[in-house]
């Protein structure tokens, strides 16, 4: 999404990226990010939560007016109303690239948990 | 809900083996080259806007973002976009992506193309408008050459088309 956001600017085109994962900020550079805690697949809000999302929203267009330079991330407030475990936000099978590096990736785990 | 002086844990949603490969793939360093920056022109309340997505949503009317070579070739994702008439409903989208649960976009677009919600941000004023067509790809590009040298200046060209001076992008 970053290198997408910096596509439009280049053609233009002012950008906020509503990011739930803000640290991809320091490989890319994002012109401007707002940063939400919010789980893959619904990074908006909760099913037909009208006013939720909108809140969301408005949050994420007010950085179009506040950044005032390339690369500045706003840290939204939200709080997602569900513990990560019952999100639920994994594909029903698992992705080909995961299952491609599961050794890899099991290797990193054991590596994080000393 | 909300919290004072949150600071985002994108790893949060991850589980622990997961996100310590992630992590190990992104810089300790804040990014230090050039990015391309367009300010505002005028206030959020006069703009025109465009949405975009990387969710992986088609009208029915068009073909579906393509899975199967993919499942083939895994550091293969579909490099392609759709257009998505704002004016679309539920029932005219369907969604592919091999890395999310769509089921929550199955049942309200507006999770992450929120078209609905931007209607009503047009008609309380606090954006100008909502431009008649949005953007749909696929966040799934290890190899984002096609994306960014064929698909962006497609779209980009598409959104000048229709006025667009700023657009929301939403990952999934």
């Amino acid at each position: 999404m970053g290198l997408v956001a910096r596509s439009l600017e280049a053609h233009g085109i002012a950008t906020v990226v509503l990011s739930m994962m803000p640290e991809f900020n320091r490989e890319i550079g994002i012109p401007r990010v707002a940063a939400i805690e919010h789980p893959f697949g619904r990074i908006v809000g909760e099913v037909d939560d009208v006013d939720g999302q909108k809140q969301v929203l408005k949050a994420a267009l007010s950085v179009l007016e506040t950044a005032e330079m390339p690369g500045q991330v706003e840290h939204l407030p939200f709080i997602w109303h569900e513990e990560p475990k019952a999100t639920d936000w994994h594909p029903p099978v698992i992705s080909p690239i995961i299952k491609l590096y599961l050794d890899e990736i099991k290797k990193a785990g054991a590596e994080a948990r000393g | 809900m909300t919290e004072k002086n949150k600071v985002v844990n994108g790893l949060r949603f991850l589980p622990p083996s997961l996100g310590a490969w992630i992590a190990s793939t992104i810089p300790e360093d804040e990014f230090s080259g050039d990015i391309p920056w367009t300010p505002m022109k005028k206030p959020v309340s006069e703009s025109v806007f465009a949405l975009m997505t990387s969710a992986g949503i088609n009208m029915n009317a068009d073909a579906p973002f393509d899975m199967e070579r993919e499942k083939r070739d895994p550091m293969w994702g579909d490099p392609s976009y759709r257009r998505i008439p704002t004016t679309a409903t539920q029932a005219d989208i369907d969604v592919n992506h091999l890395h999310v649960n769509t089921d929550y976009i199955k049942k309200d677009i507006n999770v992450v193309l929120p078209i609905n919600r931007f209607q009503e941000l047009e008609a309380d004023g606090t954006i100008g408008s909502l431009a008649p067509t949005a953007y749909s790809y696929y966040g799934y590009q290890m190899d984002p050459g096609v994306l960014m040298n064929e698909t962006m200046p497609k779209v980009a060209v598409d959104m000048k088309a229709e006025g667009v001076e700023a657009a929301l992008l939403t990952p999934t």
